[in-house]
């Protein structure tokens, strides 16, 4: 409490220097000195020991009046209303304009409890969080409250207060002031003006995107969120603007109820400013099957008046992708990449290189490009294997270069040139990371150390390709044969791979037949077997000496580049 | 160190010029070497029983010893260097 505002009140029989207030100050008063100061106007009060109470002399009670009509008018200035509430939180007074049944009228205010009055905004959280800050006798301000006025017109307040206390310390109830920010909230949340071009950038957004005031109501959703309320899938996601975006949170389904406590529980913090972010990735049932989640709210900056915005992306295609490569972002950055290339990489410029590369699964018989295309995206398999295949006229396709974790396709790009020349046929199922072609040339322009390895790279890529010239001119099928599963070996590091001899006959440029023959005395040497398409080597070393020195020729490249 | 102990009265216009009184003598004659603790009636009704002090402004020097009292706004400076022990100091 603020005593001296009342003290002169109290003590309003004293204002004039009258007889009986002399005699009274005569009889508290014994001392000389006191006296002298009392008539040289040099005391402001008298403490009487019987009440205990102060008696202030007329010049005091004077300023103190003034500085009560003071605070008054400041308060005045600053508030719509001003109120007080007794020790039960009922209402004992409220100062200001009335406006309609718009929850501050004097009338219908009095013995109610701010509780009571017909607030919106509010979910039971919401108001017991309010309560238990009453029953700790806190101050607390700024509380944004929402009500609607006789002509149906939403209204909004911000109320203030701070706990009163008796001279004994005694806790007599609440005093504080009360502001109509309607005008301000709607501002705030129309489209107007400024806000207008918010709107408009936030529609142009593929994200569902909302903005909450700091009870959590929707003041402002983007088209994509208005869009979403269609599928209904997942928690509050597309609810119309003027819903509780909390209490739905709160109120989640069974399924959604864990989900739906930590979003409300995180969104919450956020309003008390007790963290700048929250990031929630979560799974739910949608009509169309489960789909991941990722909610993102972040708090506008400074007090007043807080807003969340809330951003909200389906990421079900990249955490399928993540499952199904087992690879997920976060592990992606402390483990070392599969793909010799990314692994040769100083691990700053590999960080950098990461944020610009995605996952990619990539299934046996994809093509990535065909001769003449542009190229799109370079890949970086981790344990594919990409073809790379020529074709002259009619006659069927060949091929003169293999690439698996070892290199990258999309060569051309790290040489200026931005169509592919050959055909890029997936061969081995697995996975690869992929890069943009625009953000890897400049990436390529701007790093030493992915230049020295693409360039290592693609000597090697021409030793291979002339190697295999020779080999597809000079040496006989199962010699070939024999090269290509060790190379295919070497690329997915595994003795098993699954091709049918159709496939091999293509590879090789050879009939399937030629291709029927060569494997039949690989197998009768007990080199290899296969059935169906699967391929198994038996025997390593003994194939490696059946097939042609082209093998060991470009293998010996390889291993010495890499070391 | 010079302990004192000022009661006021709010921000009534002698209260108000005592502690201005009181701070510009204790800054010239003894800097850093005292303590002050003002004691509001409006904030703190109980204590001015306690402490046995009706009137307001006035100024107490708890230690050291002996204790001494001043009322009034302090605008008599002599008033204040006597009941302070520091008389000697004044020019």
């Amino acid at each position: 409490m603020n005593p001296h505002l009342r003290a002169p009140k109290q003590h309003s029989s004293g204002m004039h220097a009258t007889r009986g207030f002399e005699e009274l100050i005569r009889r508290l008063v014994k001392g000389a000195s006191e006296l002298q100061a009392i008539e040289s106007g040099q005391v402001d009060a008298i403490i009487d020991p019987a009440t205990g109470k102060a008696i202030l002399l007329p010049e005091a009670q004077e300023a103190l009046r003034e500085d009560q009509a003071r605070d008054r008018s400041l308060v005045r200035l600053s508030s719509d209303w001003q109120w007080e509430k007794d020790k039960h939180h009922r209402f004992v007074s409220c100062e200001g304009p009335t406006i309609g049944s718009s929850g501050f009228e004097d009338k219908t205010i009095i013995g109610k409890r701010l509780w009571d009055l017909p607030f919106d905004n509010m979910s039971k959280v919401d108001w017991r969080a309010h309560r238990s800050e009453l029953a700790r006798r806190a101050a607390y301000r700024d509380l944004e409250l929402r009500s609607r006025d006789d002509a149906g017109g939403v209204r909004y307040f911000s109320v203030s207060g701070e706990p009163i206390f008796d001279r004994q310390g005694q806790f007599k109830g609440y005093r504080g002031t009360a502001r109509d920010i309607s005008n301000l909230m709607q501002a705030g949340s129309v489209s107007q003006g400024e806000t207008g071009i918010a709107r408009a950038a936030l529609d142009a957004l593929s994200a569902q995107i909302c903005v909450l005031d700091s009870s959590g109501s929707i003041i402002l959703a983007n088209r994509a969120w208005r869009a979403f309320g269609a599928t209904k899938g997942c928690i509050g996601i597309g609810v119309p603007e003027g819903a509780n975006y909390l209490t739905l949170c709160d109120n989640a389904g069974e399924g959604e109820r864990v989900n739906g406590i930590a979003i409300a529980t995180g969104i919450r913090q956020l309003i008390a400013g007790e963290r700048e972010i929250f990031r929630y990735e979560y799974r739910c049932n949608s009509p169309i099957g489960r789909c991941w989640s990722t909610l993102t709210v972040t708090r506008s900056p400074g007090n007043s008046p807080v807003r969340m915005v809330i951003s909200h992306e389906t990421t079900t295609r990249r955490k399928r992708m993540e499952q199904l490569t087992g690879l997920d972002h976060r592990d992606a950055n402390r483990a070392p990449p599969a793909n010799r290339v990314l692994a040769a990489m100083p691990r700053e410029e590999y960080q950098r290189l990461l944020s610009g590369l995605e996952p990619i699964s990539l299934a046996f018989g994809d093509v990535l490009y065909e001769p003449g295309d542009s190229i799109r995206y370079v890949y970086f398999p981790s344990d594919c294997l990409i073809s790379l295949l020529t074709q002259v006229e009619d006659h069927m396709a060949l091929e003169v270069g293999l690439v698996g974790s070892e290199g990258m396709v999309g060569i051309p790009l790290a040489l200026g040139i931005s169509t592919s020349s050959v055909r890029a046929l997936v061969q081995g199922t697995g996975t690869a990371m992929r890069m943009e072609a625009g953000r890897f040339q400049l990436e390529f322009k701007q790093s030493p150390s992915l230049q020295r390895e693409l360039y290592r790279y693609t000597h090697l890529l021409m030793a291979q390709f002339t190697q295999t010239a020779a080999c597809n001119r000079f040496h006989v099928v199962e010699a070939r044969l024999a090269r290509w599963l060790l190379m295919t070996c070497d690329r997915v590091r595994s003795d098993q791979f699954h091709l049918t001899h159709e496939f091999l006959a293509d590879m090789l440029g050879v009939q399937r037949v030629g291709v029927t023959n060569a494997a039949s005395a690989l197998r009768r040497r007990k080199l290899i077997d296969y059935s169906r398409g699967n391929i198994t080597i038996l025997d390593r070393k003994g194939l490696n000496a059946a097939s042609c020195g082209c093998y060991r020729i470009v293998k010996n490249l390889f291993d010495g580049a890499q070391r | 160190m010079v302990v004192l102990r000022l009661y006021i009265s709010g921000n009534a216009p002698n209260s108000v010029r005592a502690i201005a009184n009181l701070e510009a003598i204790c800054q010239e004659h003894l800097k850093d070497g005292y303590k002050l603790e003002i004691v509001d009636v409006f904030e703190q009704p109980v204590r001015a029983l306690a402490d046995g002090v009706l009137v307001r402004p006035s100024l107490a020097k708890v230690s050291p010893a002996p204790v001494a009292n001043v009322v009034g706004n302090l605008s008599n400076k002599s008033n204040v260097l006597l009941a302070l022990g520091i008389k000697g100091n004044v020019r």
